[in-house]
């Protein structure tokens, strides 16, 4: 039964922990850039403000497979040998980064403006209120688009094969142009893509209804 | 200085090149616009029909879409149909496989538009004695449709840049030219940087008119 | 009643928004252990005097002054410059404000919001500002609902928390901002039992409200403004029984119906 995927599962699986891997590199590192920036992007000063809505504003027009492109080539241009894994997994690391910071900067604006000024007028200075007040809340309100953001990293981790990068899907393309067994390796591959991301999708769709909370 | 003067030069010389990419990268999305658009429309009806059996069918089939990448799914096409012996285009192959998966996710925009018309609305043209069917075209479906211009058309900017993918099975549409640019000549990563404005451009420009739209529709409201 | 130097000292303050002029040239006093109620029509500029006295607005000319330390600007012969956000922090320890919607903090209990105060600005320990906080969540009534989420609260128990969290910080002056307006009619009394109580305590304070009855209870002093200017001032009897002005009449009229028969 299934021969071809039983065969090449081995090797799709050294794949599949390749995609792990990055996945959790990009959403990691891209939730905790984005997050920075969307905080910068609050804070007074018109400079940061502008900087950060440049950012998001071309990282969010342009697909992430031209993003991945030019990280690969951006590279070897300054003279610095990086692998291909590195350089594609930054440039990802960079668009996560935009969608996280837009919807930090969204959560932190839909906290309430009554609150802050309650905090204010309490003689709370900017940085406990942002801890105290902002963060906590704008937290709940940011989780379900994160996640969100989160499942949708983890599938554009494929892309990366086009690139030139060895993961999962490169893997599957490498055993179906040898075996021609589309059907089976191709599925077999959404199987298991949809084992890693289910739970997250699920995760996403709870965390929407949970913390959705009336004030 | 010397370094802007022939990057410029040299991009410029590529724009006709870039320029016939962009253009079937219009024609992709073109293409692709209304089948995804009406894919949504003709799963609507079973998602929220009153049968278990209906919605859980087109829940799972929007599952499948939203947890599996596109890039996978366009490859089971382009390998996958050969072997049951059709031989579609590179480009039909495309419009397949992203229609298929934003058809799913506009299933879901569709029906978030309809449930967020609160159910007052719902009572009242209930109360005025309008059937359902009336309710629905006179009452419910305008204000579904103003509700989801917004997310209507994000999503279908996230399709255009899609469109992307299929320089992977070898289109050659505008990312796929500005890797056969690349890898042709000597050229280096700026070739990239035109690439995306183009994008840029065309996506800033789709966005720009969805919100005219939805200003025009808010306005008359 | 009033001592010497007023604990509040508004001068000719003046506040646009954009075009719009908002506060046209209002001077009054407030003297330490004085109630004075502001009443006056929407869009009279009551709320905005309010949030300048505590510099939660700024404005355009004028001169606050808190006893007897002139706030938001440092004023000199050659002009005024702002001052920062951290020196008006500290002048808004002394002044504590009671918002209209409540704005407690939903994620945090009843309790922990009265701890807010002492605990991140005057850096109080925990476990002493927990039983400041106690208390004065039992001085207004809600001992029993020190640990419940402010979702979990009605409206009228919800502002009694809020007053509750200013006073933590043990302010000289107490500003009123329409606090029952937002409230069911049976909830207003709890919270009106609480600011009575306040007064007879000895507080200054400043309360913009549309309870005509409960500010002639309570107000020691009655302002009434029209349009961002005060048209009358005086004590509630007089004011309220024998009103000069049309506006001030029109207005009763609107808020107390028969108020004027009485």
């Amino acid at each position: 039964m299934l021969p071809v995927l039983t065969g090449s599962l081995p090797y799709l699986l050294k794949g599949a922990v390749v995609t792990l891997t990055l996945s959790a590199a990009v959403v990691g590192l891209g939730t905790l850039l984005g997050v920075a920036l969307g905080i910068l992007a609050t804070t007074r000063s018109r400079l940061a403000g502008s900087f950060v809505t440049g950012y998001i504003f071309v990282l969010r027009g342009i697909p992430v497979l031209v993003v991945m492109f030019l990280g690969y080539y951006a590279f070897p241009a300054f003279g610095l040998r990086v692998s291909a894994y590195a350089a594609v997994g930054l440039a990802q690391i960079v668009y996560v980064g935009a969608f996280v910071a837009e919807i930090t900067r969204s959560a932190i604006l839909a906290v309430p403006a009554g609150q802050i000024a309650a905090a204010r007028s309490l003689g709370m200075r900017r940085a406990a209120i942002l801890s105290q007040v902002i963060l906590p809340q704008a937290a709940r309100i940011a989780i379900p688009p994160l996640l969100n953001s989160a499942l949708t990293a983890v599938k554009q981790t494929s892309y990366a094969s086009v690139v030139g990068v060895w993961e999962l899907t490169y893997a599957a393309r490498e055993v179906v142009e040898r075996t021609l067994a589309a059907f089976q390796i191709f599925l077999g591959v959404m199987a298991i893509y949809f084992l890693i991301c289910y739970p997250l999708s699920l995760a996403a769709r709870w965390s929407e209804r949970r913390l959705a909370f009336a004030h | 200085m010397d370094y802007a003067a022939q990057t410029a030069v040299f991009l410029l010389a590529q724009f006709p090149k870039l320029s016939a990419g962009f253009l079937i990268t219009l024609a992709l999305s073109v293409a692709t616009i209304p089948l995804a658009l009406a894919l949504g429309l003709v799963l609507l009806a079973p998602r929220m029909a009153k049968s278990a059996l209906a919605r859980g069918a087109t829940m799972g089939y929007v599952d499948l879409m939203r947890n599996t990448p596109l890039l996978v799914q366009i490859y089971l096409i382009y390998f996958g149909l050969p072997v049951l012996g059709f031989f579609p285009s590179e480009f039909s192959c495309g419009v397949a496989g992203i229609a298929l998966q934003h058809g799913a996710f506009l299933v879901e925009t569709y029906r978030a538009g309809i449930e967020a018309v609160s159910d007052r609305q719902r009572e009242a043209a209930r109360a005025l004695g309008m059937g359902r069917l009336k309710a629905l075209r006179l009452v419910i479906l305008p204000q579904a449709l103003m509700r989801i211009l917004g997310p209507l058309g994000n999503q279908l900017i996230v399709l255009i840049k899609d469109t992307s993918l299929v320089s992977a099975i070898g289109v050659m549409e505008l990312t796929m030219t500005g890797k056969v640019i690349i890898e042709r000549s000597a050229a280096s990563a700026e070739i990239f940087v035109a690439v995306g404005l183009f994008y840029l451009v065309l996506t800033s420009v789709v966005g720009a008119a969805f919100r005219l739209v939805e200003h025009r529709v808010a306005e008359r409201m | 009643m009033v001592v010497s130097a007023p604990m509040i000292d508004v001068r000719n303050l003046r506040k646009s928004y954009g075009t719009l002029e908002v506060l046209k040239d209002v001077t009054f006093g407030v003297g330490k252990g004085e109630v004075v109620v502001v009443l006056g029509p929407s869009g009279s500029g009551k709320s905005t005097l309010l949030r300048c006295i505590n510099h939660l607005e700024d404005y355009e000319g004028g001169e606050i002054r808190i006893d007897g330390v002139t706030a938001g600007y440092k004023i000199g012969s050659n002009g005024r410059r702002a001052h920062s956000e951290a020196v008006n922090a500290r002048l808004r320890e002394q002044v504590g404000m009671v918002f209209q919607s409540f704005n407690l903090f939903p994620h945090r209990t009843a309790l922990e919001n009265v701890m807010m105060g002492p605990v991140h600005v005057r850096r109080v320990p925990r476990a002493e500002a927990r039983e400041l906080a106690r208390g004065l969540l039992a001085k207004v009534g809600l001992a029993a609902k020190a640990d419940q989420y402010p979702a979990k609260l009605s409206g009228g128990q919800q502002q009694r928390v809020a007053i509750a969290r200013a006073l933590a910080m043990q302010p000289k002056v107490m500003l009123f901002d329409e606090v029952t307006s937002a409230l069911d009619p049976e909830l207003v009394g709890e919270v009106l039992r609480v600011i009575r109580q306040l007064a007879q305590e000895g507080m200054t304070m400043i309360i913009v409200t549309h309870e005509i009855h409960f500010a002639r209870d309570v107000a020691d002093r009655i302002i009434f403004m029209d349009n961002g200017v005060i048209v009358e001032e005086g004590a509630p009897e007089h004011i309220l029984a024998n009103a000069s002005s049309d506006r001030l009449r029109l207005f009763l009229r609107r808020f107390q119906g028969d108020y004027l028969a009485t």
